[in-house]
This record gives structure tokens, C-alpha cells and sequence, in this order.
């Protein structure tokens, strides 16, 4: 049986559908019971009935339209807004990935170049000289070939060099010149410019000339 | 699966990536009883109206404060909500507004109702009476008399909107009441001892 203070705590709650049964009828029981208790109760149960009035006064109140207008506009600004920065995102990673690639190959040449001149020791041998550029890069590999083809004349006079430190010197010079070094010119044409390239030991001193196509050929008439 | 069925945690991942139609399911859901609930407990339609705009803003710009695991979406809304109308309350303690407004501000109308014209302003009379001791309450107890006794939440559900136990808000819920029936009788006696007084 429920008392006075327990029905005050408790008792209200008869009538809510989450009411524990056994506590709803004890607390019908006591209200029987009671005058004061069933006064609280009938008090209650008119203010419950004002309450419900006012719920379905209020039952369809909402936001006003334009709370969803604004909102709809925040979202639609926020969408436009991830957009390039997503576009930025992918950019910047694709920045990030090509510089990677750059520095791995700029790294790996750097390695490649560190290491012994890649020359094959039977053109060593063949040509008497070999050159730095010979083993590195596109022009030394040009070098290698005419020298290979034999388009270096060796000077006369000058010895096949074994340091493979040589370069090439390209000259724009006349004709006539060429005799210094041993060749044979066409007086007639001794004054024409030419275009050659020497082959320049370690020493400063050229030791093979190589003539261009026209002139190879010219000289080869003569 | 049709996009009303949807779960809100589905419904609010796809508004998070910009699927305007699963936000606007997400408000339409939910936007009603957090506006009847901020109204109730600020009694003001213009603060009602901030009330729900700031929780659906918290919704699209801050959407990983919602954590499934710690609960529903519409607890945490309502908890939000809550944060929102307390801070208002804070703000302007007293800003009560006791007129009849509808949402959009204009004047409240009866709905159609069999009544005579003596009834329906007796009824009016009630309500606004009711609505009067409701916002008198201290905020804690409105709280649960809003959320159990007008929005008929069970206490486990007015528990985790609120983020106390179930006791407390029993307890808030018995003190509300008692304080809630002392206020309209004090309202409805007035007029009757006034009246007394007079004769």
C-alpha cells in the first residue's frame, strides 16, 4: 500500500503509458483511499487535460519555410565550396607525386654519374682513346660512334691518347688552316670557311680532326 | 530502398557529401518537435526559428559530432537544441512572450471547433494559462515538463535528450508538476478571490 509521500513522488504517473503497473495500482488504491491524495490527483488530471490543450494547439507548429531556405542555402554553398578545394587537393598531390618522380631520377642519374665511365674496353683498345663524355652522355655517345666510323683523322705527329679524357672542341675556321695540322687543302679553296671539330687530349693538344661531311669529302677528293 | 525509409545515419552521411534531398528528409523529420520544443521553453517564435536553424547548421558544418555509437540523431538534436535554448534563456531570462503567434509570427486563429463562442474563449483562457505557468517554470523543470508532459516522451527518452539519468529527470518531472498545479491555481484563484474581494 502506498502512502501519502509516495503517492506525490510517484502517483501522478499513473495515467503515462511508461507507468510501472504494479506501481499505477497502488497508487489508484491509495487515491481511493485518500481525500487529500485523490484532490492532488484530480487537480493534476484537470492541468493534464489543459496541457493536451495546449499540444494540439501547438501539434502543427513548425519552422517557418524560411529557416529550410536558409539551410538549404548553407548546404548548397558548402557543396560549391568542396568542390575546387577538391580539385586543389588532387592538384596538389599530383605536384607532390611529380616532384618525387623528379628528384628519384635526378637522384638516380646523380648516382649514375657517380660511378666508373661504362666503356667498353675492347672500343679502348681499338681506338687507342677513350672519352668521359663517351660513357655519359648523348654527345659522348656520338663521339664514341664517329670515332668508331673513323671520321677522327689522327693528326700527324700525335699519338692515340689511353687517358680517355679528351674533348671536343668545334672550330669555324678557314681552309688554308687546316695544312698546320697536316692535311691537305685545295689552294683554291684555302680561303672558304669550314666547319671542324678537334679531338683535344688532356693536354690542351689536339690529336685527331674530324671534318665535316663536305669538307671529309673535299679532302678526300684531293 | 525509398529515401524515407533510410536510416538516419545513411540519410546524414549522404547530406554531409551535399545530397540535398537526404538533408531536407533529415529536416523534415526532425525540425517540428525541436521547434515546438524551443518555443515552449523560450515562448518565443523568433528564438524557436534560431533555435532549430543553429542545430541544423551544427548538423551540416560540424557533422562529426554526431557519433552513432553514443546514440540516436534525434538525441542529439534535441541535445543541441537544448545547449541552444539554455544559452537563450541565459541570455534573456524573462523574454517571455506570452502572445499567441503562429510560427511565422502572424496571429494565432482557433482551429475549427464545434464550440460556442463562450467555450472556445474558455478554452483559449486555459491554454494561455497553461502556456503562462509552463514558461514560469525554472528552466530544469519546464525541461521535463516540455519534454514528458507536451511532447510525451517516455523518461528514457527525455533522459537521453537532456543527458541525465532517469531519476533526475523524474525528479525534475515531480517538481515541475507540483510547481506547475500551484502556479495555475494561484492563476485561476486570482480572478475568483478577485472577484470575491469585490463582492
Amino acid at each position: 500500500m502506498m502512502n501519502c509521500e509516495e503517492f506525490e513522488l510517484l502517483g501522478l504517473d499513473m495515467d503515462r503509458v511508461d507507468a510501472e503497473p504494479q506501481e499505477a495500482a497502488a497508487a489508484v488504491q491509495h487515491a481511493k483511499a485518500c481525500a487529500r491524495c485523490n484532490a492532488m490527483l484530480e487537480s493534476w488530471r484537470e492541468v493534464k487535460g489543459d496541457l493536451r490543450l495546449l499540444r494540439e494547439s501547438t501539434r502543427l507548429d513548425s519552422a517557418p519555410a524560411r529557416v529550410e531556405m536558409r539551410l538549404k542555402q548553407e548546404l548548397r554553398t558548402r557543396r560549391e565550396a568542396r568542390v575546387p578545394r577538391s580539385t586543389v587537393v588532387v592538384a596538389s598531390w599530383a605536384l607532390a607525386a611529380a616532384a618525387v618522380l623528379v628528384a628519384s631520377v635526378g637522384w638516380l642519374q646523380t648516382h649514375h654519374k657517380a660511378g666508373p665511365p661504362v666503356v667498353s674496353s675492347s672500343n679502348a683498345g681499338m681506338i687507342g682513346n677513350t672519352s668521359q663524355k663517351a660513357s655519359n652522355g648523348d654527345g659522348a655517345e656520338m663521339l664514341l660512334a664517329d670515332y668508331d666510323s673513323a671520321s677522327f683523322t689522327q693528326l700527324p705527329g700525335s699519338l692515340p691518347s689511353a687517358s680517355g679524357y679528351e674533348s671536343i672542341l668545334e672550330v669555324r675556321m678557314q681552309r688554308g688552316a687546316l695544312e698546320r695540322f697536316g692535311l691537305p687543302v685545295d689552294p683554291d679553296r684555302a680561303s672558304e670557311f669550314v666547319d671542324v671539330d678537334f679531338l683535344v687530349g688532356e693536354d690542351g693538344q689536339p690529336q685527331a680532326v674530324r671534318l665535316h661531311q663536305d669538307l671529309q669529302m673535299a679532302t678526300e677528293t684531293q | 530502398m525509398k529515401i524515407l525509409d533510410e536510416k538516419p545515419e545513411a540519410l546524414l552521411k549522404r547530406a554531409v557529401r551535399g545530397d540535398e534531398q537526404a538533408f531536407l528528409t533529415l529536416y523534415q523529420r526532425h525540425q517540428s518537435a525541436l521547434y515546438r520544443y524551443a518555443l515552449r521553453m523560450t515562448g518565443s517564435a523568433w528564438a524557436a526559428e534560431e533555435v532549430v536553424q543553429e542545430v541544423f547548421l551544427v548538423l551540416i558544418r560540424e557533422p562529426e559530432k554526431y557519433q552513432v555509437e553514443r546514440g540516436e540523431l534525434g538525441a542529439f538534436l534535441y541535445g543541441v537544441a537544448r545547449n541552444r535554448v539554455m544559452k537563450h534563456l541565459e541570455r534573456t531570462p524573462r523574454e517571455l512572450s506570452l502572445d499567441v503567434m503562429n510560427a511565422d509570427g502572424s496571429a494565432w486563429n482557433e482551429p475549427e471547433d464545434p464550440l460556442t463562442p463562450m467555450m472556445i474563449a474558455e478554452k483559449r483562457e486555459r491554454i494561455e494559462q497553461v502556456r503562462e505557468a509552463v514558461l514560469g517554470l525554472p528552466a530544469e523543470f519546464r525541461e521535463a515538463v516540455v519534454l514528458c508532459e507536451l511532447e510525451e516522451m517516455s523518461y528514457e527518452e527525455a533522459a537521453s535528450a537532456c543527458g541525465c539519468p532517469i531519476g533526475t529527470i523524474r525528479s525534475r518531472l515531480h517538481r515541475g508538476r507540483a510547481l506547475l498545479l500551484a502556479k495555475l491555481e494561484l492563476l485561476r484563484d486570482a480572478p475568483r478571490r478577485a472577484s470575491a474581494g469585490a463582492k
